[in-house]
């Protein structure tokens, strides 16, 4: 099954299942759940169920288009149930079965696999999901995001299209993928690979990516003043695949670490917080 | 007599975790079927990561019935003038709703009481377990807890369904929004819907249909039978520990084991690296062959049998990526300069408030100085000072970065691949080595002095910030640490003072010397009880002869220490410690209570005590050489050889004479004897034989 199968399918059967499907987000982010569609809508009260594609950056994964499943830009498909429904993983079980999987040949272990995110004050308790060894999915009950304990907790499903598609075409790699009819991920994306390997690992300039860090960050400040809370949250993003990029480069040490991810879980805090007055749904 | 089965079925419980929860919920059915009155024969524990079972065999229906004496107001406010019952009593009696011929008198030690014997009857069992369970469940403890529903309650994790049954019947109850029912979940994949249970037998019965083998031992034997068989199948070693084996028992409710190969290229790097990788990342355990050597194969449990062979074709594939993954973090740490690594030290906190990596390389090349030269090993100061500044460097490597677990094996690893001298690259290999008293012994000298100043400073940084040791409570490693410096120490064969090591690794942590003081005296403490429970306890040393050695005054030179227990130990098996025994504590009554004299040759009265005190001198320097050189049986026979003199000299001699000079000098004499005999040990501790 190609790439684009597997989105079309998944946006099927979760529509079937009562989301909205929404587009992936513009501005770059490390997964899904640092969307607006995730971050924003699992605070506060209001039920929510979106279902989503997200190219999603990681500049230390980069492997210089060497390494079969490891790359700097995956692509996810992201899916937030809100509330959390009684039977999340019979849902999810029954999507691989959508996508053509026959679940009962395949060893399909819930792993324990807590994730966090604290540039965005979030976390959540749950599990990687493998199959036959390969992990295709991230299962999690979101607990906190922007430092705020949700009530209603949502589920949150996000699955690796790559692996996926490594997993239902029997490749040893994603560059020998079919992204759809002609085109292959190897076509489309090698040479993307190479050059922001080189970049994110060797080129990219410290002291620019500081000195935009910086004033990303101000930016952000200035515009939760002024209750702008949505485009203050853009320069979250930034912040944070700005940061990305030099610990990638190897230019964080580990205390300035702690005071950068610090910075951006203040942000994020505050952000939450407009929004949530905003909104008028006050969970603290 | 009915019979009690219970089933929390939940989502996926870490396995790390099921048997601390296991251990929970079996301690607490206990102790509230007790404190309630239940009589019970047995309770039956089984879980997975999917469900927790509990099984109570021969449980009553009733509580037994309670006789309780309730105490009422004393006899004196009791009775009025007239005999007649006061309001204090007629209260009390109403209050219990009894008669006054329930009423009967006690004898307390304020004086005489009222009090009545009231029987209770006891609570039936359902209602009992109705009101327990929950609060059974609302009482684990778990490491990490989290939230998903309406109800707000904290759990590990989404609990799916409640099976409560007391005698085949449903006990209807609720916790975390869930209700209590007669329906539990099979196998995640394997089976189709809800199972219907109706009794114990049922439970397993059907269980066993759906693909879940309830009871831990039987996982375990059939993981173990199946990699045996794997392991004479193709004639290798597949190595598995505690926890893997755990991982794997928890993990898999129907658990199969499969084989798999991986392209042979991979095996160009380290051995260390690709079972580290096999393990961490992919639960796959490393196979090598009778040599011991690694092999590309590999084997793994999965959680539904393997006939169309997906799962380790899949697990083939996935191996693949992980070992690119591997040889990326290898080439590409290869490509820094390892040596100038040091300088990124000063960026990584040792702890915090104790300083930088770069600071404990400069702690403990001072440190690994002075071990050497202590234990005569100049020759080899350049390597392993060497190895000292280098030790931490890997921990900037995108190795141990990403796996900890290799931290100093990386290092080792690097070096050994920049034809450093093997004497740098395994000192640093091994340095975080032996973890704890019982582990192997290290294969490396340098490695092992590395071993004692790394852990030493560990020790020394932990304890001048305030942390404590409790019996239930290490979280920094303090008292293995110490103990692995004990067996370094034995295992070596290095004679140095341990003393001297705690006061310069004391200095580093510490700005006056009243800190100093006080920091050393903690460290010193903390060894001395080492010492005693390692010598006692795991070198099977008798308690005694440990008591008659641990207040000596070169108790921290350990390997003296060592060698001398063993020593006592050959002489207790023999008749001649009762003469040290008897010499000792004949010699300790008469000197109690005195202030320390000084022998003066001229008040030496009479042959007997004049001999006693040559004897004494020629023999001193003797004795003591000999303890110097560890030979604590000779040095003991030249005490006993003393004997016959000293029993003439007690014979003869009034040690309490009537001059207080004479006196003092005689006592003076006895104590420079006891002095020198402890030296070697306080033999008055050792218990006689007859």
């Amino acid at each position: 099954m190609s790439l684009q199968n597997i989105i079309i399918k998944l946006q099927e059967f979760w529509s079937q299942n009562g989301c909205y499907i929404a587009s992936g987000y513009d501005t770059e982010v490390g997964a899904g759940t640092m969307t607006p569609d995730t971050f924003f809508r699992v605070l506060g009260e209001k039920p929510w169920k979106v279902a989503f594609w997200q190219p999603s950056r990681r500049p230390c994964d980069g492997r210089y288009a060497e390494n079969p499943n490891r790359v700097q830009k995956h692509n996810q498909f992201q899916v937030i149930l809100k509330p959390t429904p009684d039977n999340g993983q019979i849902l999810f079980l029954n999507s691989l079965n959508h996508l053509g999987i026959d679940i009962r040949s395949h060893d399909i272990k819930f792993d324990e696999d807590n994730w966090a995110s604290p540039s965005i004050g979030a976390w959540g308790v749950g599990w990687q999901i493998m199959c036959d060894g390969l992990e295709i999915s991230q299962f999690t009950y979101f607990q906190q995001a922007g430092g705020i304990e949700l009530n209603p907790n949502s589920l949150e499903i996000t699955y690796g299209l790559e692996r996926l598609a490594i997993f239902l075409d029997k490749r040893n790699s994603i560059y020998n993928l079919k992204w759809g009819h002609d085109i292959s991920y190897s076509e489309l994306r090698t040479k993307e690979e190479k050059q922001f390997s080189i970049y994110n690992f060797e080129i990219a300039n410290i002291d620019f990516l500081r000195n935009i860090f910086d004033q990303y960050k101000n930016e952000a400040k200035k515009l939760i003043e002024s209750n702008l809370y949505l485009p203050a949250y853009d320069y979250l993003l930034k912040c944070s695949h700005t940061f990305n990029i030099l610990d990638a480069r190897k230019a964080i040490s580990t205390a300035e670490r702690t005071t950068l991810i610090k910075t951006m879980r203040d942000l994020s805090s505050k952000i939450a917080k407009k929004y949530i007055k905003d909104t008028g749904k006050n969970n603290e | 007599m009915s019979d009690f089965l219970f089933e929390l079925g939940i989502e996926e419980v870490p396995a790390s975790e099921i048997k601390n929860i296991v251990f929970q919920l079996k301690d607490n059915f206990q102790l509230k079927l007790d404190e309630n009155l239940v009589k019970f024969k047995s309770i039956e524990t089984s879980a997975t990561n999917r469900r927790f079972m509990i099984y109570i065999s021969e449980i009553s229906e009733k509580a037994d019935d309670k006789d309780e004496q309730i105490l009422g107001p004393s006899k004196k406010i009791s009775i009025d003038d007239n005999g007649q019952p006061t309001i204090a009593l007629k209260k009390f009696m109403e209050f219990n709703n009894i008669e006054l011929s329930d009423v009967i008198e006690i004898e307390t030690k304020k004086g005489l009481y009222l009090c009545t014997n009231k029987v209770t009857e006891g609570l039936k069992t359902h209602d009992i377990l109705c009101k327990i369970i929950p609060e059974i469940l609302g009482e684990l403890r778990f490491s990490k807890t989290m939230l998903w529903n309406e109800s707000r309650v904290p759990f590990i994790r989404p609990i799916k369904n409640i099976l409560c049954l007391l005698n085949n019947q449903l006990i209807e109850l609720e916790f975390s929004g869930i209700k209590s029912s007669k329906f539990i979940d099979g196998h995640i994949t394997l089976s189709e819907s809800l199972i219907e249970i109706n009794s114990f037998k049922d439970y397993i019965e059907q269980l066993g249909k759906n693909f879940v083998i309830v009871k831990e031992k039987e996982r375990e034997k059939k993981i173990i039978n199946e990699i045996t068989e794997i392991e004479n199948e193709i004639d290798v070693n597949v190595k598995i520990d505690d926890e893997m084996l755990n991982y794997y028992i928890y993990n898999n409710e129907y658990p199969v084991v499969f084989k798999g190969n991986f392209n042979k290229k991979y095996l160009k790097l380290p051995p260390e690296i690709i079972s580290t990788f096999m393990i961490k990342e992919k639960k796959l355990l490393p196979v090598y062959d009778k040599n011991n050597k690694i092999l590309n194969t590999f084997v793994g449990v999965s959680n539904i049998p393997d006939e169309k062979r997906f799962v380790s074709d899949g697990n083939e594939k996935v191996i693949h990526a992980t070992f690119e993954d591997a040889k990326f973090f290898w080439d590409n740490d290869r490509k820094d300069n390892f040596i100038n690594l040091r300088e990124n030290l000063k960026k990584i906190n040792f702890q915090k408030n104790l300083g930088n990596f770069f600071d404990k390389t400069e702690r403990l090349h001072y440190l690994v100085d002075f071990l050497l030269k202590e234990t005569n090993n100049n020759h080899m100061c350049e390597n392993i000072k060497q190895a000292s500044y280098l030790c931490k460097n890997d921990l900037v490597t995108r190795m141990v970065r990403e796996f900890p677990s290799l931290q100093g094996i990386m290092g080792g690893l690097y070096l050994k691949e920049m034809n450093s001298e093997e004497d740098i690259w395994k000192s640093i290999y091994w340095h975080y080595e032996p973890k704890g008293f019982t582990d192997k012994k290290l294969e490396h000298f340098g490695a092992g002095i590395l071993s004692i100043a790394d852990k030493i400073d560990n020790i020394t940084g932990f304890i001048s910030k305030g942390i404590k040791v409790s019996s239930s409570k290490d979280p920094y490693g303090i008292r293995r640490d110490a103990n692995s410096i004990i067996k370094v120490i034995i295992d070596f064969e290095m004679n140095f003072d341990l003393y001297k090591l705690i006061e310069l690794a004391a200095e580093k942590f510490t700005k006056n010397k009243e800190d100093k003081k006080k920091l050393v005296s903690q460290l010193q403490k903390l060894f001395l009880s080492r010492i005693e429970i390692i010598f006692r306890d795991l070198l099977n040393f008798r308690y005694d002869v440990v008591n008659s050695i641990i207040n000596t005054h070169d108790i921290l030179s350990i390997y003296k220490s060592f060698l001398k227990a063993t020593d006592i130990s050959k002489m207790v098996e023999t008749d001649s410690i009762d003469i040290l025994i008897s010499l000792h504590k004949r010699l300790k009554n008469i000197i109690k209570g005195f202030n320390t004299f000084f022998i003066s040759e001229d008040l030496l009265m009479g042959d007997e005590e004049k001999i006693l005190f040559e004897i004494y001198r020629e023999s001193k320097t003797e004795i003591e050489k000999l303890a110097i050189n560890n030979n604590y049986i000779q040095a003991c026979s030249k005490i006993i050889e003393m004997k016959p003199v000293i029993d003439n000299y007690f014979e003869k001699v009034l040690v309490m004479a009537e001059d207080d000079k004479i006196k003092e000098n005689r006592i003076a004499l006895l104590q420079s004897l006891n002095e020198l005999l402890s030296k070697i040990a306080d033999f008055s501790l050792i218990i006689e034989s007859n």
